[in-house]
């Protein structure tokens, strides 16, 4: 398998994705009008959204693998389930820093239980029980069967977490994301550009994660 | 057939009785901790009440649900189980099923302990929190079961089952606990009703996918 750099696609694309987030920081810093009572935290909401979005795009992906590699048995679904559940786990993670980061100045404290965040922290945790299960859980074939399970009922749970906490604190509703997309050109084009740019790298961080997966299934193939 | 794997559960557990035993003791473990731990007005304790109450039945169900899969490893009973020429969603159904009737047993027996050791007053509509515990309950073993068919074969299941259950299962213990503190606050069953179409939702989405996924799981 060739490297996945030698390929000159991978490399623009790679490229460009670079140039896009240089250009994506640039624009949300200077191009985006400043909200009155939020300031400098509101410019976290062009990294934060998009990373959930991207972080729930590739729990979806992982969900659809699951599925595809029960129906098909073929390990390369396992190797998409695996590859988008690390990279929607790491955008989880992004959401996990950057909702706290903003709620500190707005609302006074770093966490409040807003059903969005909130659902995003028990996806987070159930993930990491599937690392967990991927790491130790023994036998591969067996362990690939379990994962595909996991991500499947996960995305499944979501809806029922989302309600579940919607209900438990009702008080909380606060949440700007909603509203954003009412907000005049100055911010929804932006914010849509981000989301845009994200998607592109989520895309390419998926491809290379999967040749690496690929890459190292060789290797213990070949042991 | 489904009767027939009912009916090797029950009698397995009748005949060792270590399950309901085990997560009887548990559970006494666990509201002597929290008396010992709890002691402020009952005023503050009656209003947590609810929510101690459904961790305990979390962690018991842990212990019972984790034994009840384990037992099948020893001497490789499951791989004779299914190897059988049966639905192995059946399998499911029928764990589902007998950890549901074992974990009623064992609440109906640990809940008179649990208000006499931390001195709060029953519920004023008993037959109504026993109607709707028995729905929950339902609700936590429906996942509960599928997570254990999940995490029984893996190396480390005893870490992975809690590990990857706790998570799913919040969305059932948040409505518990917000039915059983209506319930306890005599609220109307308006108020709470919401809570009970979530666990309702519970018990069929997790059923249907425990049911179709077990399957897939147990394949060898």
């Amino acid at each position: 398998m060739t490297p996945f750099f030698q390929n000159k696609t991978n490399r623009i694309w790679c490229l460009a994705a670079i140039g896009l987030l240089i250009f994506n920081v640039w624009n949300i810093v200077s191009n985006t009008p400043m909200v009155p009572d939020q300031h400098w935290a509101q410019k976290i909401f062009y990294v934060h959204v998009p990373s959930a979005w991207v972080g729930f795009l590739s729990y979806l992906v992982v969900m659809i693998a699951g599925i595809m590699f029960f129906i098909k048995g073929d390990d390369k679904w396992d190797d998409l389930g695996l590859a988008a559940a690390e990279i929607g786990t790491l955008f989880m993670a992004l959401v996990l820093i950057t909702g706290p980061i903003w709620a500190t100045p707005i609302w006074g404290k770093p966490w409040i239980w807003e059903p969005r965040l909130t659902t995003t922290l028990i996806l987070f945790l159930i993930y990491i029980g599937y690392f967990m299960m991927r790491s130790f859980g023994g036998h591969i074939e067996r362990i690939r069967r379990y994962a595909a399970a996991v991500g499947i009922i996960a995305f499944v749970d979501v809806p029922i977490i989302f309600v579940s906490v919607q209900f438990w604190a009702p008080e909380i509703q606060s949440h700007p994301q909603v509203e954003m997309a009412q907000q005049p050109s100055g911010i929804l084009i932006p914010f849509l550009l981000s989301l845009g740019i994200f998607t592109i790298l989520y895309i390419l961080m998926m491809r290379y994660r999967i040749h690496v997966i690929r890459i190292k299934n060789m290797g213990v193939e070949n042991v | 057939m489904f009767l027939v794997l009912l009916k090797k559960e029950l009698y397995n557990e009748f005949r060792s009785r270590e399950l309901i035993l085990s997560m009887l003791v548990f559970g006494l473990s666990i509201i002597l901790a929290y008396a010992f731990t709890s002691d402020v007005s009952r005023v503050i304790v009656a209003n947590y009440a609810p929510g101690m109450f459904w961790a305990m039945i979390l962690f018991v169900t842990v212990l019972g649900i984790h034994r009840s899969f384990s037992y099948e490893k020893e001497m490789d009973a499951f791989s004779m189980l299914i190897a059988a020429p049966i639905d192995r969603g059946l399998i499911y159904l029928s764990k589902w099923i007998s950890g549901f009737i074992f974990l009623t047993v064992m609440e109906l027996i640990v809940t008179i302990p649990f208000f006499k050791f931390l001195l709060i007053d029953f519920p004023p509509n008993p037959l109504m929190a026993l109607g709707t515990a028995l729905f929950i309950n339902l609700a936590i073993m429906a996942v509960a079961s599928l997570v254990s068919g999940v995490a029984m074969r893996a190396r480390l299941s005893e870490v992975l089952l809690p590990v990857l259950m706790f998570p799913l299962v919040s969305p059932v213990i948040i409505a518990a606990t917000k039915i059983s503190g209506g319930i306890m606050a005599g609220d109307h069953y308006q108020l709470w009703q919401i809570w009970l179409l979530i666990i309702g939702s519970i018990i069929v989405i997790f059923g249907l996918v425990g049911y179709t996924l077990f399957d897939f799981i147990t394949e060898e």
